[in-house]
């Protein structure tokens, strides 16, 4: 009991009262050992000190132990996080307000048991918080508390030592918690563990408590015998001893006794002192050793006096209280002490006294808005204080001005606890008042029932309600009483019957409105249709339009709507119906997600069109909203749907017309023969003509009419220049532009696009001019023109134009256009590097950081310089990094180079320079690097080297490695990084698990662990379970759609199963996801299952366009062709889209039977769907002839295309006209006598006709199948297939992407070698060559075509380099630095802006 | 404060007007309804939500307020304090559309 209410005490003394004064204290031990103390290491001798000492202190100890555990071990790493985290929570809260709230100690508790991970100091911190640090708890409790605590931990695997024991005791001593010494000491000694003086201290403390002078002595004489040092503590406790065992007299005389042993009583003994008085009520004795301690030099803390009003009060002796309290000296800290002590006082049952140190509290009543005492009523109300006593003191509070709402709070405590007789007592006080009892009052307590559907607990509270004259809303009985019935039908029932509907109206809109959000549209539509009173649309709207979202019944919302819109019950009010129905169609569209919308698209259509029949209409206002909201939700095709509704008819149609250039320039002659202004004109049409990237006749004209020209113009002029490469005419048209306006800004573009092509063509002042007139002008500088400016050195420095590079870097860098960085400063390495000049390179990249802290490539020039073995550069270089950045980026620099080049052995000595620590952001780069250039080897080293290094973190290296893995698909290697992560006892996060079961997936291997599953929250599915009455039924829907998006297509089936077997039915839209994954997986039985299941469950249930699209693909495959065509009729009857795959491959299953028959019926079927099936006519041609030739009817076939492509009213384009199809199938089935016909055909086509594109087509098939002599033999016949060039290039882009087709593009360019030079063409060859390691053939392309003096671009040369560092080659350029994609964005980018 | 009117009720979201303001610290006391009787001082409330816990039966103390117009709001926000059922209530109008 001595310290219950000082926390804090050891540590504000510390300061006022050195370790010295507390030596001496100790000095007097035993006698015979006055020195026992300081054998003791330090660390020991605090606990001692603080034996009896405040609670807040064991923090700093829990937190010096636990920097003992950190020097000593790793391994307890991730316990000692944990143990940070709660020490965090408590310890913050402890400082704040001196206490820990039950709830925190609890969750800290459950936290530390979940986690598994549990320190012996975490048992400790947990086990010593559960004293008078939880005012809040009752004494019992708090005990009970901790031996949960200690049971529990020690099942977890808990070790307690003697640290443990003795905070239990500490525990024992704040609870007062009676227990036997004897049984305590034999639980320590069956447990192994030795007591020490802190144990004997307070068992003596324990006797003392209950006044067991005798056992205290027992283990005094004890300690003495062990020669233990008696402490200050001791003595403390005995007064307190003596006192409880009536011996007043000795109590005092222990004073003296401490004395004689050379102990000085300190403000402990007093306090023990004057706790003994109060206790007896001896308020005399008090004053005068109050008095006795203020005229020493001890000092009393207004803790301590709480502590002694405490004393008075548990005693009995309230009335002393007041003279204490006026003591009181409102210390700092006052405020929270005395909240503990009012919390404590209320769990005591002592309100009175609570109040009355409440009210004695110094807080500011100025506004009389700021309240205090919740926490005191809060309590009040847990602790079940009489309604009584809780109206007076609210009442007090108010008249103080120390609460403006007492009786409110206290009420919301009330509801909080569910505590329904006081809660109506509170409420008629308030009323009493005159504050208005209100409905949502009842709100929380109907919860509390709700939650358990305990029926009778709602009646009584509706009672409640009744009694106190409210009457329940339409929100009360939705959302707080149906619920907690099976239907609306059982709730109205039972209410009745309890005489609990009154007002019946109420009852019956809630139950519309219930039954709304529940989609049961049948039930709303014959309610309106019967109802008589009157309804407020507005409160139902919201309600109504869940409702249709969760119906499927379009032909319910129609007359629904009907009802509420055109009926004289319903819909009377202006602004009329029209306006109504369309904010009513606007929310009901706004309400829904856009794939709910797009899902919903066929019945939405339907719907607008019955509206349409129904002759409703909308204004046109809302019907651009909705426009606006289809058009987001990507449903453009229901705008006209919905404009069909539109009420007002003139809708202003502007056409802009496209004119062509010869259009303009006439109009712009006659014009200017009726002398009327022709600028416009003029500008449209140079912008025509730029757009048609024709620059001759673009200059023609604009020096024809130049007086006219526009800034517009030039600056469209100036950009076509650039592009066509010519900086004369560029920058004449500049200075003509600047002539006519000098303050015209070209957008930032332009000025780039200039920059690069003056740059390009030794232009050099012009070019510095115009980034001067960019600073100038104050051009917009992006990111991306800063990249621009990046390749437009990086050019240069590839053409190894030295000055070029140094002056327009040193411009852009000193006109500020781009700030110094290693990016913009990396060609002036490169320049260097590109012309093998390595200590130019390295002078320059050091002048770089000493003009801009940047060093660019410094990883490049070191590589080199190692390759090349120029030891005294290396030096140089090293000598500067680790005098510039420090020893550690150079150690880091040389390791990656030495790794970079294959120099293992010197970059492990790097790596294992003793002091080397893992700096993450480095290691990561390097990481990044050798993945996206795939050096596999070069980072399998990194990782291998980094085994021991420092704070490495191993899961990310792994990480790093599996990534790339994962890019070459290669399980085995991921396999083995798996076991070597056990090996090196590395716990791997998530995420790298979740990659390496991804790896081993794609590799159909199985994965060997629990994949953590990704948190996935649907909207629509928290909408589900939101409307779904039963939280288990949510639960299973949410599980079968993360296994349906995991693609775990047997978990999702199982769950299906037992979904079935419990009878829980799900939406509409699970069932067709799981019917997808089904199919797509090929479950073919189990699909029709679900199917079967869905379509009996849910009324009207049908599979949606892709569920039927993966059906009909199933079907095709399995070879039921007749249900496939049932399938897509279905699907297309029910206005679905079905996918074009889907379409495709039913239609050439037909074709391969032969069945032109049904081929066509399919083409009927889904005529005029074409488009958005995104199905060609070529499909049907192509399909349609195979069946023919099929069915041995080849002269028909044949007849038939060569009539479509030379009749008059042609089908299609002949450049579009594809046969490829046909010819390879044709080649494939070796349909011989076809394949001559078509031949000839083909041929005939090409010569009589000059239809090159089918013999074109048949050439490539032929080259494609390998038949190199038919098709040599082909060309040799028709030479015009040469010239198809768009037709060859498409075929080389087309084919370059897929897999294994470097052969049949090499003997294509073969024969066509003219090909060679077109640069899709070669970019293709060589990306083919790549993808198949073909060195050779790649080389030889390589010379070709530099033999012809092409100029290759970054992308070809990339693919190449990457061939020959992979297969070992030396690369005889630089290879382009950036990734593919960023060539391949390049070249698309270049071709977008030159066409 | 903008986040959280952001994500507040759909209607709102994405209507084009910004005459609403966000009001927090309503007393427990107050429905709705109360808050639409001390705003409606200011001018013609439009929509006045006030979302309600369904798990505590509480709300959270949290509302939006829109009036049918932006002189009305700003009337509404010139107010220096306003107290509902005796508690000071704050508002600022939220950056809806801006």
């Amino acid at each position: 009991m001595a310290a219950l209410l000082r926390p804090a005490r050891w540590l504000l003394r510390a300061g006022a009262a050195p370790r010295l004064t507390l030596s001496l204290r100790l000095l007097a031990g035993g006698p015979g050992r006055p020195h026992a103390v300081s054998y003791l290491p330090a660390a020991r001798a605090r606990p001692v000190a603080g034996g009896l000492l405040g609670p807040a202190r064991l923090y700093v100890i829990a937190a010096e132990e636990k920097d003992i555990q950190e020097e000593s071990t790793f391994s307890y790493r991730r316990i000692t996080s944990q143990f940070d985290w709660a020490l965090m929570r408590l310890d913050n809260s402890v400082r704040r307000t001196g206490r820990i709230p039950k709830t925190l100690l609890q969750k800290v508790f459950d936290n530390t048991c979940s986690s598994g991970g549990l320190g012996s100091n975490q048992a400790l911190l947990l086990l010593r918080s559960c004293g008078s640090l939880l005012p809040e708890v009752k004494l019992e409790e708090r005990t009970e508390f901790a031996h949960r605590i200690w049971d529990k931990l020690q099942e977890l695997g808990a070790v307690y030592d003697v640290s443990h024991y003795n905070a239990l005791l500490k525990v024992y001593l704040q609870n007062e918690y009676k227990f036997s010494q004897t049984d305590f000491l034999a639980k320590m000694e069956e447990a192994n563990i030795q007591p020490n003086r802190v144990t004997y201290q307070r068992l003596i403390a324990s006797y003392c408590n209950v006044g067991d002078i005798e056992g205290a002595s027992k283990i005094l004489g004890f300690m003495k015998t062990k020669d233990l040092p008696i402490t200050e503590a001791v003595f403390d406790s005995l007064i307190t001893g003596h006192a409880r065992a009536g011996d007043m007299e000795n109590a005092k005389n222990i004073l003296t006794v401490m004395r004689e042993a050379g102990i000085e009583p300190g403000p402990d003994t007093y306090l023990a002192l004057l706790n003994a008085y109060a206790e007896k009520g001896d308020i005399d004795h008090v004053k005068q050793t109050l008095e006795k301690v203020e005229k020493s030099e001890l000092y009393l803390m207004d803790r301590d006096l709480f502590q002694i009003i405490f004393s008075f009060a548990k005693a009995g002796y309230p009335q002393y209280v007041s003279e204490i309290l006026e003591k009181v000296s409102r210390e700092r800290r006052y405020i929270p002490d005395a909240m503990n002590l009012i919390l404590l006082l209320v769990t005591e049952k002592l309100e009175d006294t609570a109040l009355q140190i409440l009210l004695a509290c110094p807080v500011s009543k100025e506004d009389g808005l700021s309240d205090f005492g919740n926490f005191f009523l809060r309590h009040c109300v847990t602790m079940n204080t009489p309604v009584e006593k809780l109206t007076d003191y609210c009442k007090k509070l108010k008249q103080v001005q120390m609460h403006s709402s007492p009786l409110q709070f206290t009420l919301s405590c009330a509801l909080r606890d569910n505590k329904t007789d006081l809660a109506k007592d509170l409420m008629k006080a308030m009323e009493e008042e005159g504050f208005p009892i209100r409905t949502h009052y009842f709100w929380p307590l109907l919860v509390g029932h709700q939650k358990e559907k305990n029926v009778q607990g709602i009646i009584e509270v509706l009672k409640g309600m009744q009694e106190l004259g409210v009457h329940p809303n339409q929100d009360t009985y939705i959302d707080y009483v149906i619920p907690c019935f099976d239907s609306v039908l059982s709730a109205r029932a039972v209410l009745e019957e309890n005489g609990c509907l009154p007002d019946s109206d109420v009852f019956s809109q809630a139950a519309l409105r219930t039954e709304a959000i529940k989609g049961n549209l049948d039930y709303i539509l014959s309610f309106l249709k019967s109802n008589t009173s009157p309804l407020s649309l507005q409160s139902l709207r919201n309600s109504l339009l869940l409702g249709f979202r969760r119906s499927m019944n379009i032909d319910l919302w129609s007359k629904i709507t009907e009802l509420l819109y055109k009926d004289q019950r319903y819909c009377q009010k202006p602004p009329g119906p029209t306006e109504a129905v369309g904010y009513f169609l606007y929310n009901l569209i706004d309400s829904m997600s856009d794939s709910e919308v797009q899902a919903k698209e066929e019945r939405l259509r339907q719907y607008f069109h019955q509206l349409k029949e129904m002759n409703f209409k909308i204004p046109e206002n809302i019907y651009k909203g909705i426009r606006n909201l289809l058009d987001s939700y990507h449903v453009p095709e229901l705008i006209k749907d919905a404009h069909m509704l539109i009420d007002n008819e003139n809708l202003s149609s502007r056409k802009t017309m496209q004119l062509s250039s010869s259009k303009l320039e006439s109009t712009i002659e006659i014009l200017k023969a009726e002398n009327q202004p022709i600028r416009d004109v003029l500008k449209q049409l140079i912008l025509a003509l730029c757009l048609e990237e024709n620059m001759q006749k673009a200059l023609e004209v604009k020096a024809k009419y130049e007086s006219d020209m526009v800034i517009a113009g030039y600056a469209a002029l100036i950009n076509l220049c650039c592009r066509h490469d010519n900086p004369e005419e560029a920058l004449n048209l500049k200075e003509e532009l600047d002539r006519l306006d000098s303050s015209a800004v070209l957008d930032t573009n332009k000025y780039v696009a200039l920059v690069k092509v003056l740059a390009k063509h030794g232009k050099l002042q012009d070019a510095i001019n115009i980034l001067k007139e960019m600073k100038e002008k104050d051009v917009l500088i992006k990111d991306s023109t800063v990249l621009s400016f990046f390749h437009i050195l990086n050019g240069a420095a590839l053409r190894g134009e030295i000055e070029t590079v140094k002056q327009l870097h040193e411009a852009i860098v000193t006109l500020g256009i781009a700030k110094p960085s290693t990016n913009i400063s990396f060609p002036l390495v490169t320049v260097y590097l590109e012309k093998d000049d390595l200590p130019a390179a390295l002078e320059v990249a050091i002048d770089c950081y000493e003009k801009y802290k940047v060093l660019p490539r410094i990883h490049d020039i070191l590589c080199k310089l190692i390759e090349k073995g120029e030891t005294d550069l290396i030096q140089k270089a090293m000598d500067f990094v680790s005098q510039e950045q420090g020893e550690m980026m150079m150690l880091y620099d040389l390791f990656f180079a030495f790794l970079q080049t294959g120099n293992y052995k010197e970059a492990k000595k790097i790596i294992e320079t003793p002091g080397i620590r893992a700096r993450p952001a480095r290691l990561q780069w390097f990481c990044d690097r050798c993945i996206t250039s795939n050096q596999v080897e070069t980072l399998e080293k990194l990782v291998e080297l980094t085994q021991k290094l420092f704070e490495c973190d191993r899961d990310q290296m792994y990480y790093s490695l599996l990534k790339l893995y994962k890019v070459n698909g290669d399980w085995q290697k991921a396999d083995a990084v798996w076991n070597k992560m056990q090996e090196e006892n590395v716990i791997p996060r998530e995420k790298t698990l979740r990659l390496l079961a991804e790896i081993l997936k794609d590799g159909n291997q199985e994965v060997p662990f629990d994949v953590p599953e990704l948190w996935y929250e649907d909207e629509k599915l928290s909408l589900d379970s939101l409307l779904n009455s039963s939280a288990s039924d949510a639960r299973f829907q949410n599980d079968i759609l993360k296994a349906c998006r995991l693609k775990q297509s047997k978990e999702a089936y199982n769950l299906f199963l037992k979904a079935k077997q419990q009878n829980v039915v799900f939406t509409a839209e699970t069932y067709n996801d799981l019917l997808k994954l089904l199919l797509s997986k090929e479950h073919f039985t189990q699909a029709m299952e679900v199917k079967n299941f869905a379509e009996t469950h849910i009324k009207g249930f049908t599979l949606n366009d892709a569920a039927n699209s993966f059906l009909i693909i199933t079907q095709v495959r399995r070879d039921y062709l007749k249900e496939a065509l049932t399938t897509l009729k279905t699907a297309l009857d029910q206005q679905q889209t079905p996918f074009q795959l889907a379409v495709t491959r039913l239609i050439q299953a037909l074709a391969m039977k032969g069945d032109v028959e049904n081929i066509e019926a399919v083409q009927k079927m889904v005529n005029g769907l074409e488009d958005s099936i995104g199905l060609s006519r070529m499909v049907f041609i192509n399909n349609i002839a195979l069946a023919q030739i099929k069915n041995n009817n080849i002269d028909a076939a044949i007849e038939n295309i060569e009539n479509m492509l030379t009749s008059e009213n042609q089908v299609m384009e002949p450049q579009y006209f594809g046969l490829g199809y046909l010819f390879r199938k044709v080649l494939e089935e070796q349909l011989q006598p076809a394949v001559e016909k078509i031949s000839i055909m083909a041929e005939r086509l090409a010569n009589q006709f000059a239809i090159y594109k089918p013999v074109t087509d048949f050439f490539l098939q032929l080259v494609e199948a390998g038949k190199v002599d038919d098709a040599r033999a082909l060309l040799q016949r028709c030479g015009a297939i040469a010239e198809q060039t768009s037709i060859l290039l498409v075929f080389f882009i087309r084919n370059s992407r897929k897999p294994g087709k470097a052969s049949t593009l090499k003997s294509l360019s073969e024969l066509i070698p003219e090909l060679n030079e077109k640069e899709e063409a070669y970019n293709s060859l060589m990306k083919s060559y790549a993808s198949e390691r073909d060195v050779t053939s790649a080389k030889a392309l390589y010379e070709h075509l530099t033999a012809k003096n092409i100029k290759l671009n970054d992308l070809f040369l990339k693919h190449y380099s990457f061939l020959l560092k992979s297969a070992g080659e030396p690369v005889p350029f630089t290879e382009p630095p950036e990734t593919f994609e960023f060539y391949a964005q390049q070249i698309k980018e270049s071709k977008e802006n030159s066409s | 404060m903008a986040a959280l009117a952001a994500s507040g009720p759909v209607a709102l979201r994405r209507t084009a007007s910004r005459s609403v303001a966000f009001v927090r610290k309503i007393p427990w006391t107050a429905a709705s309804s109360q808050l639409r009787e001390h705003f409606a001082q200011f001018g013609r409330i439009k929509r006045c939500i006030l979302p309600f816990d369904k798990e505590t039966g509480f709300h959270r103390g949290m509302g939006w307020v829109q009036f049918s117009s932006e002189e009305e709001l700003q009337n509404a926000l010139q107010q220096e304090s306003h107290i509902i059922d005796g508690v000071k209530c704050l508002k600022s109008q939220p950056t809806i559309g801006s």
